[in-house]
């Protein structure tokens, strides 16, 4: 009974405390609750949607065969393999508005009762019901396209199926769910049409022959048998070894590497808010550190005329503990309920980048597991720190000798008249450094997380050329791959005409395996322009250059001897380096184009020349030119694609709300700071006040403390984020296959997160100081 | 006539919630030169009454001026201003700045006076501190000294601006005796150097240090007796003269 009345006081004396705690706790567990949301449902979401539309193990896309039938039957009838489906599709470019796309579509063939998709509402806030057939002349499309290409219901899209004339243009009827393709950092997509359409679009097709731009495949959606032990690289090897699939595949991926593609943003974000979540809560233990600290040297009268009565230091400790557990527990409840709004609300913003509709549906088991091992975390810690309360013998409180122990000695700083104001928030700074401790600890955290988003948003760039670079096996302006009458020679002339080629290089993705895994080769006539990692990059025709995902997946390193198959057949090659490519998350390989010529036939349209312009601002008229002279007859590109957009603006948005987030949290951590400063300092300002301080005075002096404590804690969190960005960061994008993160930030992006954070505390403790002024002079008297 | 330094009109002062005021419709001017001292019982108003005519705390009604300017319409700043220039003030507890060294608390003070160099003022903090015998202490923390020397820093610090007036709130009330005799001795000197005191306290023989004494009771003042300037000689003839009229007084 003791207990809870001691409780109950200890709340209401402490009200502000309390409230600055729980809004702390809230704040950790409102973005953990979300991050673990968006993590947990993506991953699950993507794999239930793969098992619901049996999507299997491997997907093959196959073309040049009449029937797909055979090819399933063939692969079906393998010990392990259990089952294949089989999709028809037209691959075909496509073009929206003056846009092209930059990698082909996917016409696929709706099939509601084998494949059945989920179609968005109109809002994209949910779903409709499935149509029973699309008509004639509509295309579903995925979301993400509203992000990519800004498309919307009702827009055309125009198929160019054959030269001359033959296009198709089909209406957008609506969105649907693409669980295989449909986010904005999968650049092929597929598009729902019915089977008249495609009838009539594989005639066309038939009718062109050589004049034909578009063809016709299948989706192979092969399901091994369950139990079976060969990885998804074995698998395919297994399959490429067994049956005729090498002689028809475009491209194949495991359903971990779909996973994968389509998890990406979601991954790289959520890790990012995951480390955000870790610096919050250490942000919180910092402050609940200082919290405890203060509330112990403000009460130890009370606690020295508690242990008189009989209170042993364990009872009052375990009063503390309850105090904090009930602050956090009610912080943490409604930090959880509140995630699930915001969930809800992140799942619906990113519909058109992750092309999902992913459930908001709260992860309870997770969550509740998360936050039990916080909350262990965080009473543990207040266990520690109120272990000062055995110190407190009742005597020395009551006189107040215990408080005296406590106070900090003098600082050899020197006083002075001019810039008075300064001095004075200097000696109480110094005076009195362990109470600024915990805000200096927050603005390291804040600044140091601010920061390293800050490097990474700074190395995607303004356009997102950063993460091209990552993604481009070399380096380029503008690249041009002729597909019909136009020459390359013509492309060079349009070029020209506005500024002079510096340089150009060819680049053909041929499918290749290697080591039996089918994967694309990048397949260069200047291989000295690879972005090398180590060792050298493939001279020779025997040589070629891995990714480090690639490296790791076959276990080989530099040195080392790999089996590529072409087309033609297969050879023996040294691995001379490791490069970067993150295209297909990695799972590529770079060689010249003697090297390809042992296994593989050169096919005229194959090279897209790349060049390197004298003035590169000229690019974007350059491409405007080259599309208007040529349209669909050559196929153009520059450093970009259409789903940076989505990670662009996904990062835009992590950035706001990372601020947002800064902003609530220096506002937290100052008012709780302050307050119990201004308390312990009370005697003192109204001294000054008394000599003929203003109360504006001692509220500048007073903000003047956390200004300088901010700018400390700027700039070591400003150097921990220059030290340890690119290591922390590479770990995270190694994940997505991009394996040479190095951030490069202006001037200005470094010193912006520390800025920030400083005018924040300068401003919240301005605003907390304005109680100087109203606090009575006559308390003096007491 | 005399002409008042501080003059204070009709001041009600009444504490939220309470029914009777402390301060019960008080006039009483405070002169220049005087050492005018507040006397009175426990609970009579006498520290509300000085916080009150200084401007630190705020009237229920009525006003106080100094020099004819009224207090009460004075903006915080610049109300400031007039504490660093025109008021000094010593208190019971020494008030001083827990960080600051006692010679720092003095040149704290003498830095906000506009218009002094900086070694104007190091070189008054140093000559009020030996004036106040504590120079040896003068770089020491408020708790590294003892009451004495910090309540004597604490008087260097109140009249470091040479002020118009020092407040003093029961500045003996914390000190044994010697070091009590050793503050009075002080404030009768700065008083005899011109310095006005007005001084509140209920201890007969630091009341018979002024030369003017308030007798306040009921948050009234009921009675008013002026005396010569203090003279040690004639300190046990003083203070059975100023006893007899406490007593007259119900003291």
């Amino acid at each position: 009974m003791e207990l809870i009345t001691l409780l109950k006081a200890n709340l209401k004396s402490h009200r502000g405390t309390a409230l600055g705690v729980f809004v702390l706790i809230l704040l950790v567990s409102l973005s953990l609750g979300t991050v673990l949301t968006v993590w947990n449902n993506s991953s699950r979401y993507v794999d239930s949607e793969m098992d619901r539309l049996r999507y299997g193990e491997l997907t093959a896309w196959v073309s040049g065969l009449p029937e797909a039938a055979l090819l399933a039957e063939e692969i079906s009838a393998l010990d392990q393999v259990e089952s294949v489906g089989v999709q028809p599709l037209i691959f075909s470019e496509y073009e929206i508005g003056e846009r092209e796309s930059d990698s082909e579509g996917q016409l696929i063939t709706y099939d509601p009762e084998r494949y059945p998709y989920k179609f968005f509402a109109d809002d994209l806030s949910g779903y409709q019901a499935a149509p029973t057939e699309i008509a004639q002349g509509e295309v579903y499309a995925s979301a993400s396209m509203a992000s990519m290409f800004g498309v919307q219901a009702g827009d055309a899209i125009t198929f160019p199926i054959a030269r001359s004339g033959g296009d198709v243009t089909f209406t957008v009827a609506g969105f649907y769910e693409d669980p295989f393709m449909g986010s904005s950092m999968i650049g092929m997509k597929g598009f729902l049409i019915c089977e008249q359409d495609h009838e009539e679009i594989a005639g066309m097709i038939e009718e062109s022959g050589a004049d034909s731009l578009a063809r016709e495949g299948f989706m192979l959606h092969i399901s091994g048998v369950s139990g079976s032990a060969l990885t998804a690289a074995q698998f395919n090897a297994f399959l490429n070894e067994n049956t005729s699939l090498t002689s028809y595949v475009e491209f194949t991926h495991s359903r971990e590497a779909i996973s994968g593609f389509m998890l990406t943003l979601q991954n790289v974000f959520t890790s990012l808010l995951l480390a955000f979540v870790v610096i919050l809560l250490l942000a919180s233990m910092a402050v609940l550190s200082h919290s405890i600290g203060s509330t112990i040297e403000q009460d130890d009268t009370n606690m020295g005329i508690l242990k008189t009565m009989g209170f042993t230091s364990g009872k009052l400790r375990v009063i503390q503990l309850l105090q904090y557990l009930m602050i956090s527990l009610c912080g943490m409840g409604v930090g959880l309920l509140l995630s699930i709004p915001a969930a809800g609300l992140i799942c619906r913003m990113t519909v058109t980048t992750t092309g999902l509709l992913i459930p908001s549906a709260l992860p309870i088991g997770i969550c509740l597991l998360a936050l039990t091992v916080i909350l262990l975390l965080l009473m543990g810690f207040v266990w520690l720190r109120t272990g000062k309360i055995r110190r407190i013998s009742p005597v020395s409180a009551i006189r107040g000798t215990w408080k005296k122990s406590q106070e900090i000695k003098r600082t050899a700083f020197p006083i002075q008249k001019k810039g008075l104001t300064c001095w004075l928030a200097l000696r109480q700074l110094l005076s009195g450094k362990r109470r600024y401790m915990g805000a200096c600890l927050v603005a390291v955290l804040l600044v140091f997380f601010a920061s390293l988003i800050g490097r990474v948003d700074a190395w995607l760039g303004p356009n997102g050329e950063g993460l091209m670079d990552a993604f481009n096996p070399a380096d380029l302006h503008i690249a041009a791959q002729p597909m019909g009458e136009t020459t390359i020679e013509q492309v060079e002339q349009t070029i020209g005409s506005y500024t002079s080629i510096t340089d150009s290089y060819d680049l053909a993705m041929p499918s290749v395996s290697v080591n039996g895994v089918d994967m694309t080769a990048n397949v260069i006539t200047q291989p000295e322009r690879f972005h090398l990692l180590s060792g050298q990059t493939c001279r020779e025709a025997d040589e070629v250059v891995l990714t480090e995902f690639v490296a790791a997946d076959l276990g080989v390193s530099v040195g080392d001897t790999v089996k590529v198959a072409g087309t033609l057949g297969s050879g023996e090659y040294v691995v001379s380096g490791i490069y970067q490519c993150a295209n297909d998350m990695g799972m590529n390989i770079g060689m010249n184009r003697e090297g390809y010529d042992r296994i593989g036939e050169e096919s005229p349209t194959m090279w897209c020349t790349h060049y390197f312009l004298a003035d590169p601002s000229l690019q974007p008229e350059i491409m405007q030119a080259l599309q208007d002279t040529y349209g669909g007859d050559v196929y153009l590109h520059e450093n970009s694609w259409p789903g940076l957009a989505g990670i662009l603006s996904a990062m835009q948005a992590l950035m706001i709300f990372l601020y947002g987030m800064v902003i609530l949290f220096v506002l937290v951590v100052t008012l709780l700071t302050a307050g119990k400063l201004l308390r312990a300092e009370q005697k003192d300002l109204s001294i000054y006040r008394t000599l003929g301080f203003s109360a504006g005075q001692l509220r500048r002096s007073f903000a003047l403390r956390f200004g300088v404590i901010a700018l400390l804690g700027s700039i070591l969190g400003t150097i921990f984020s220059a030290f340890l960005t690119d290591p922390l960061v590479a770990v995270l994008m190694r994940m997505e296959g991009i394996s040479n993160f190095s951030s490069q930030p202006a001037m200005w992006d470094v010193l912006l997160p520390g800025i920030v954070v400083i005018v924040l505390f300068l401003l919240f403790a301005y605003l907390a100081a304005g109680r100087i002024g109203k606090a009575p002079l006559a308390s003096l008297e007491e | 006539m005399r002409e008042a330094l501080l003059t204070a009109k009709e001041i009600v002062k009444t504490y939220p919630g309470a029914q009777e005021p402390v301060l019960n419709q008080i006039s009483a001017e405070i002169y220049e030169g005087d050492f005018t001292i507040i006397m009175g019982p426990s609970g009579a108003g006498k520290s509300t009454l000085l916080y009150a005519l200084s401007g630190m705390d705020a009237l229920s009604s009525g006003k106080v001026l100094y020099r004819n300017q009224e207090l009460g319409t004075l903006s915080e700043k610049k109300m400031a201003v007039l504490r660093a220039k025109e008021f000094g003030f010593v208190f019971q507890q020494t008030h001083l700045v827990s960080n600051l060294t006692l010679f720092e608390n003095v040149a704290v003070a003498g830095y906000l006076q506009k218009g002094k160099s900086e070694k104007t003022v190091k070189e008054r903090a140093e000559s009020l501190l030996s004036q106040m015998h504590v120079e040896k202490a003068k770089g020491r923390l408020p708790s590294e000294v003892s009451g004495g020397e910090a309540q004597r820093a604490a008087i260097a610090r109140a009249t470091i601006n040479q002020p118009g007036l020092l407040f003093a709130d029961e500045p003996t009330g914390a000190l044994n005796r010697k070091n009590s005799e050793e503050v009075l001795d002080l404030l009768n000197s700065l008083n005899q150097e011109g310095q006005s005191i007005l001084m509140v306290t209920h201890d007969v023989k630091a009341a018979i240090r002024g030369t003017r004494i308030l007798y306040l009771e009921d948050g009234k003042i009921l009675d008013e007796m002026s005396l010569p300037p203090f003279d040690p000689k004639t300190a046990k003839e003083r203070e059975e003269k100023v006893s007899a009229w406490l007593a007259s007084l119900s003291w």
